[in-house]
């Protein structure tokens, strides 16, 4: 329809007008149609993006005053409410060339400014800083600067030196407790420790204003990194890891892994250092798993005379020949193949346990699965499942062909002494009810008797130079070949003292393990435990005994009556 | 029900009103809870006006189509001078103004100009004959009649209210029947001026504003702060919203204008998304009655004026609604019954008081009635 034909049509005139009439109805309710359907679409759309903003958008948290007057992330503490890891508001320097609107972007000349600054930041080189004051581009100049160096960096009076406050986290212990705290990554995400596994609660607005009491005290975590350091100096170790765990709530008083790193400031040394011996590591922990060999034969009934004699001969055993590192004589009773730690004795005793009963409680020590504790990073044992034959529940008695993290040993020792209750271990600050009431694994006479048995080897075998005076240290070493390629590396060990203490009423473990430790003057030139592991605990005791309560005592201890005649006076390595 | 209720009151159209007064009176309580916990300055004068406004529309239902026909090149005419005037009087006073102070009210022209395109464009293409509407005749005067208001307000500057004039005025020229054809040349014409006008005619703070609309991250504290708090304040209402005098984000000013223009945000930051539902809710009821009421109507002139009222007012509320919502750029248009302001009130207040008028003719005809 267009004008031309309108204006022709002089013969058809009605007959057009009466199609126009139609045509503008049809084109009319068509309009009409458009607009509504148009309309409609909007309406939706509109409900659509209400729906989304209202119920998912949770991107876009709100910002309320009470929140500003919040630490940007909570703060960790130790059991003491000593500050672990805090906010810390802080100053950058920022160089905006555009803070002036255009044109030059300095009021001075670059290398008047340049002059300026190192007169506050003796450090910085005045030459590159002008080239970068000149080049006029945008970036972080310091990303540091104290408040009083803020003041004098504003009197310089350049609006193109901006100091931005950004938030911080901040540190104050250094590098100490850093695998149990981790740190807060750039994305403001918490990171390797509790950092990240309390990521949440630090930011929610709603429980950060609290601070978070780990189960950790510094005292004692300081003076477990220092003995440890000392000990790992000493002998040259490639690393080394330590725990002092709470025998009666599982509570991890100090947890170290060595080498550390800095929280405070993260660079690739300190990221390789980031892996956690403790909990993340699996390690064959050697003759540390004796005693949980003889408490395992004690609660099932196969040993009950502890006088009985075993041979201490070498035997073959499934195509193996089981023998001591030295020799220990014709024959040998439990405490004493304790005392001096013998693999043969130890092989005899699984034989009349039988390798079920061992791994059950091994597993009821949890040590098929990976630790119980809050820290994400977890390594998993080496466990076999399936029956064990013979010969592997042998080698497990003693700590071969079985490797568990520092930490699973610590809560096995924990269940050991403490009555015989298994608890997992934690890194949060237990309120007395909270304390989770556990498992028993063992029977509090069997308990009762490796207290015995631990403190002897410290009395009178190999962990002499644990035995700090009056604190009634008992533990027992372990010096573990360390595999490389098919089979052991007869050079390089794994020496790890376990210990708990006071023994007539043990309330902490402490494990103290170096990984490859060398023969040093140090050590007598000796790489086993008792040379290297175990005065770590002997001298860590004495100073974390009173700071947690343990007073020492030459009037207590616990009664080895029974069992002294059972013993020679003074037994060997 | 008639013999008890009077006449007059039982025949105006209550299923728009009812839910019409239940918004204004929400409205107010969110003004209400912006001001602080405060009747004024927002939420006593706002139902006020509206009720003034509303007897306004009543009077302005009484009239006859016939009076309303004539009125409506003249009122243009005077509205248009008075478009100009404001232009002078900002020529002259220096900086920009939108309004004339008449004592009694200040009154702002370009808000006037609004129901009076759709009103002059309906008088005009009802006087068409329909033959005429594909040809040249059609779209000539009505291009003109559009484009100088248009280009007035956009001189004041005024991008939103010159947008709305526009939109009315098209909505009518499309529900006229002129050929698709030309809205689709116009659309693509648009869409090759869009460029060329964004970078050679809008002003910094505007293009500034697309700019934004498009990425409101980038300068969240910048010029993307109206949308990116808005959003927040929306989306932190949640389902419930945190409840009555609540709202953080517009009771520490984080939120932009949160009586007139971001009123939307201010109200579902404190009601949630229920109360967002129920705003919405009432502008599908209020503006389905408008368009039944257009599409009722008997003749072309009150089709066209029912339809280009109720797009005037859905353009208003579509806008702010996309604005608050980030779904459009920020431009200052108020949202309907809720935003605090005399003059939107007014010119939404015209727009249904038009669309009573029309129901009111078709009820008299003996048509389908509404209300």
């Amino acid at each position: 329809m267009n004008a031309l034909t309108f204006s022709t049509a002089i013969y058809s005139g009605r007959v057009q007008l009466v199609t126009i009439r139609q045509r503008s109805l049809t084109v009319a309710r068509l309009r009409v149609l458009l607009v509504a359907a148009s309309f409609a679409l909007l309406a939706t759309m509109a409900v659509l993006r209400i729906g989304y903003l209202g119920l998912t958008d949770a991107a876009h948290s709100a910002t309320s005053f009470e929140e500003a007057l919040l630490p940007p992330r909570g703060e960790i503490t130790d059991r003491n409410g000593q500050p672990l890891a805090r906010a810390f508001p802080a100053f950058a320097l920022w160089y905006n060339p555009d803070a002036l609107g255009g044109g030059t972007a300095l009021v001075k000349s670059p290398k008047e400014v340049a002059l300026e600054l190192k007169a506050i930041f003796p450090d910085i080189d005045e030459f590159e800083l002008t080239e970068r004051l000149a080049k006029g581009k945008a970036g972080y100049l310091r990303r540091r600067v104290l408040p009083e160096d803020a003041n004098r960096v504003q009197a310089i009076g350049e609006l193109a030196l901006e100091l931005p406050q950004e938030t911080d986290r901040y540190y104050p212990q250094g590098s100490m407790g850093a695998h149990v705290l981790g740190y807060v990554g750039a994305d403001g995400h918490g990171r390797v420790g509790m950092e990240a596994v309390l990521d949440k609660q630090l930011r929610d607005p709603a429980t950060r204003m609290h601070s978070v009491p780990l189960s950790i005290d510094v005292r004692v975590q300081g003076a477990l990194e220092d003995e440890l350091t000392r000990g790992m100096r000493a002998t040259n170790a490639q690393g080394s890891a330590g725990i002092v765990l709470d025998v009666d709530t599982g509570e991890v008083l100090a947890l170290a892994s060595l080498p550390e790193f800095d929280p405070n400031r993260i660079d690739e040394a300190g990221a390789r250092n980031m892996f956690n011996r403790v909990t993340n590591q699996v390690y064959e922990l050697g003759s540390t798993f004796k005693p949980l060999t003889v408490a395992s034969a004690i609660d099932a009934g196969t040993v009950t005379d502890l006088s009985r004699r075993y041979s201490a001969l070498p035997f073959r055993q499934s195509g193996f020949t089981l023998k001591d590192s030295h020799d220990l004589g014709a024959s040998l009773n439990v405490p004493e193949m304790l005392i001096h730690s013998s693999n043969v004795v130890t092989a005899h005793v699984v034989s009349d346990l039988g390798p079920a009963r061992l791994k059950k409680t091994l597993a009821d020590l949890h040590m098929n699965d990976r630790p119980e504790i809050e820290l994400p990073a977890k390594g998993f044992p080496i466990w076999h499942s399936g029956e064990w034959p013979i010969l592997r529940a042998m080698t497990v008695g003693y700590g071969h062909g079985i490797a568990v993290t520092p930490l699973h040993l610590a809560n096995a020792y924990a269940a050991m002494v403490n009555g015989g209750i298994y608890r997992p271990a934690t890194l949060r600050k237990l309120a007395p009810g909270d304390v989770p009431a556990g498992r028993r694994v063992f029977k509090a006479s069997t308990s009762a008797r490796m207290n015995q048995l631990l403190r002897m080897i410290a009395v009178y075998g190999t962990g002499r130079k644990a035995n700090a005076p009056g604190f009634r240290v008992g533990g027992k070493t372990g010096s573990a070949d360390k595999p490389s390629g098919g089979g052991y590396n007869h050079s390089s060990v794994v020496a790890t003292f376990a210990a708990a203490f006071p023994m007539d009423r043990p309330r902490y473990v402490v494990i103290a393990m170096l990984d490859d430790p060398k023969g040093t003057v140090a050590s007598s030139f000796q790489r086993t435990a008792a040379w290297n592991a175990a005065p770590v605990v002997g001298r860590l005791v004495p100073r974390i005994g009173p700071v947690l309560g343990v007073v020492p005592d030459s009037t207590r201890d616990v009664d080895l009556t029974d069992l002294a005649p059972l013993v020679p006076k003074g037994g060997g390595e | 029900m008639s013999s008890i209720v009077p006449i007059p009151i039982a025949r105006q159209p209550w299923q728009m009103l009812l839910p019409l007064i239940l918004l204004v009176c929400f409205g107010a309580t969110v003004l209400y809870s912006a001001a602080g916990g405060h009747l004024q300055p927002y939420s006593l004068s706002h139902v006020m006006r509206f009720f003034i406004f509303l007897a306004m529309a009543s009077v302005m239902a009484l009239f006859n189509k016939e009076v309303v026909r004539f009125v409506a090149y003249p009122a243009y005419a005077l509205i248009l001078l008075l478009l100009l005037g404001v232009e002078l009087l900002g020529f002259v006073g220096g900086g920009s103004q939108r309004w004339i102070n008449l004592g009694f009210i200040v009154l702002q022209p370009s808000e006037l100009m609004k129901p009076a395109i759709v009103l002059v464009l309906a008088r005009f293409y009802s006087d068409l004959p329909s033959g005429m509407v594909p040809t040249w005749r059609s779209i000539v005067p009505a291009g003109v009649l559009i484009g100088l208001p248009v280009a007035l307000v956009m001189l004041q500057p005024d991008l939103g209210t010159g947008l709305a004039i526009a939109f009315g005025g098209l909505v009518v020229m499309f529900l006229a029947g002129l050929p698709l054809r030309w809205f689709l040349s116009g659309a693509a014409a648009a869409a090759v001026a869009a460029p060329l006008a964004f970078f050679f005619l809008l002003h910094d703070y505007q293009r500034n504003r697309v700019f934004v609309f498009l990425d409101p991250e980038s300068d969240p504290l910048g010029t993307g702060y109206h949308i990116t708090q808005s959003k927040i304040a929306i989306g932190s209402g949640g389902l419930f919203g945190k409840g009555f005098g609540e709202g953080s984000q517009s009771h520490l000013n984080y939120l932009p204008e949160p009586h007139t223009d971001f009123v939307f945000a201010t109200m579902a930051e404190e009601w949630g998304l229920l109360g967002g539902l129920f705003v919405l809710g009432v502008f599908f009821l209020v503006l389905r009655w408008g368009w039944r009421v257009a599409l009722a109507s008997e003749d072309r002139f009150s089709r066209l004026l029912g339809g280009g009222m109720v797009a005037t007012v859905f353009f208003y509320a579509a806008i702010n609604l996309s604005m608050v919502m980030g779904l459009a750029p920020v431009v200052g248009i108020p949202l309907p019954f809720m935003s605090h302001g005399g003059s939107s009130m007014m010119t939404n207040m015209i727009c249904l008081g038009s669309l009573m008028m029309i129901n009111r003719w078709n009820v008299r005809s003996g048509r389908r009635t509404l209300g």
